[in-house]
């Protein structure tokens, strides 16, 4: 429940995307202002200005770092922006790190005027790797969809693809998993000869339709389930994963399905 | 022009990176606004006017790019009307801050701590810049707006691939 809370799901707004504007703001607050007190050496009201921007700007970081990490350990293993958000944590990270030195720097001088420029050196390379790591995070989000609409969930997502593609066997069929490791509500991410599936268990059955949403492509293993319908995690577009039918859009085209069945404790597609 | 404003060059929405700069700025002009009435000290409220103007200046940019955005979502999504109040509510914050830096320039360099009329007038801005920020954030992480419009093809590719059932070539 605490994770839920940490991934803004009660609010249904994650709290990660949220709470980085505040780091990435008072950084670039306190870089302009660095700029100003590198120009003015009669007073010491803007490297004081600057100090407590980035004092500020730490704090939110540490509180949007904590969140980012539990936004990022619900992406898929196998999946592209997993990567990505592997290279926005460590350049986070860094940068945080800098200003972390950075400010621990000037606390020992607090009545400079005229601030020395590897300061301003050091405020400007912690905001340019911000730059590029806010600019990827941005990315996972418009491009990868990470962190959208997932609070309508609250069950767990699949952990990685299951490729089943070497275990098809002369009648078609191909064991995925034992039952129990897919309870009521949860959904798994399975490959098969190239085709990618969301295998779904709803009222204790199990059924197998294609992952990508006919509208943009959302993932619909990540997607809620209730009364025996998906709602697509990105724009809302709802199947009934018995036939795959439109339910409501903005998709228009049916999802393909496939064979699901339980045998003998183990979920079987085909 | 439209396409620049919604950052097709940079691959990346251009509106929800700018919008970083006010939303945490003004907030944040707020806060020491706050800490200027507590602890008198001409840092704080010299704070709060460098914040609250980059905050404005940044906002000046913020806002055609959202309405770039806003011209692409259909009048009859929900998204819709959440853009109509957060553009609405985006632009009245605007105007409150413009008159409230207005009103501090020739003395923001001496107060040592904000008179509390512009501290009510920020505190005001505050409330609903929050609000406003949730219906933004509301926007994308439960509607979707700018979810996947730039890498469509990409996924399209990756589904088809699959054989996945897909929507013909060009459709919504």
């Amino acid at each position: 429940m605490f994770k839920a809370f940490l991934q803004g799901k009660p609010f249904g707004h994650p709290l990660h995307p949220a709470l980085v504007h505040f780091p990435i703001g008072l950084f670039l607050l306190s870089l302009v202002l660095d700029i100003a007190s590198y120009l003015e050496v009669t007073s010491n009201v803007l490297f004081r200005a600057s100090l407590y921007a980035m004092g500020f700007g730490l704090g939110m970081g540490i509180l949007a770092a904590l969140t980012g990490l539990v936004d990022r350990s619900d992406i898929r293993l196998d999946h592209p922006a997993r990567k990505t958000s592997t290279i926005h944590m460590a350049l986070n990270l860094t940068a945080l790190g800098l200003f972390g030195i950075n400010f621990f720097l000037r606390l020992e001088q607090e009545n400079l005027a005229g601030l020395p420029l590897p300061y301003l050196l050091l405020s400007l390379i912690g905001v340019g790797i911000f730059l590029v790591s806010g600019y990827l995070g941005g990315k996972m989000v418009y491009d990868s969809g990470i962190g959208v609409g997932r609070h309508r969930r609250y069950t767990r997502t699949p952990r990685e693809t299951i490729d089943v593609s070497f275990l098809v066997r002369h009648d078609g069929w191909a064991p995925v998993c034992d039952e129990a490791e897919l309870r009521d509500g949860e959904t798994l991410r399975v490959a098969c000869d190239g085709n990618i599936m969301t295998i779904a268990r709803q009222g204790g059955e199990v059924y197998a339709f294609q992952e990508f949403c006919t509208h943009r492509y959302g993932p619909l293993s990540e997607g809620k389930l209730q009364d025996h319908r998906v709602v697509c995690p990105w724009h809302r577009s709802c199947f009934d994963i018995r036939t795959g039918k439109v339910v409501e859009g903005p998709a228009k085209v049916d999802l393909k399905t496939y064979s699901a069945a339980i045998r003998s404790g183990k979920i079987f597609i085909k | 022009m439209i396409d620049f404003l919604q950052g097709k060059w940079l691959k990346h929405p251009l509106h929800p990176a700018l919008v970083h700069i006010p939303t945490a700025l003004w907030p944040m002009a707020w806060i020491f606004d706050l800490f200027s009435q507590f602890r008198a000290d001409n840092v704080f409220v010299q704070l709060a006017f460098y914040a609250g103007s980059l905050g404005l200046i940044a906002a000046l940019f913020a806002i055609p790019t959202g309405f770039a955005d806003w011209t692409d979502i259909r009048r009859e999504k929900p998204a819709w009307k959440l853009g109509l109040y957060h553009m609405g509510l985006n632009v009245v914050v605007s105007i409150l801050w413009t008159i409230n830096l207005w009103l501090r320039i020739g003395s923001f360099q001496t107060d040592t701590s904000v008179p509390p009329g512009l501290f009510w007038l920020s505190t005001t801005a505050t409330a609903l810049l929050l609000l406003s920020g949730y219906l933004g954030g509301r926007m994308i992480y439960a509607h979707g707006i700018s979810v996947a419009r730039l890498s469509k093809t990409k996924w399209r590719k990756i589904a088809e691939e699959g054989g996945a059932a897909v929507p013909p070539e060009h459709g919504e």
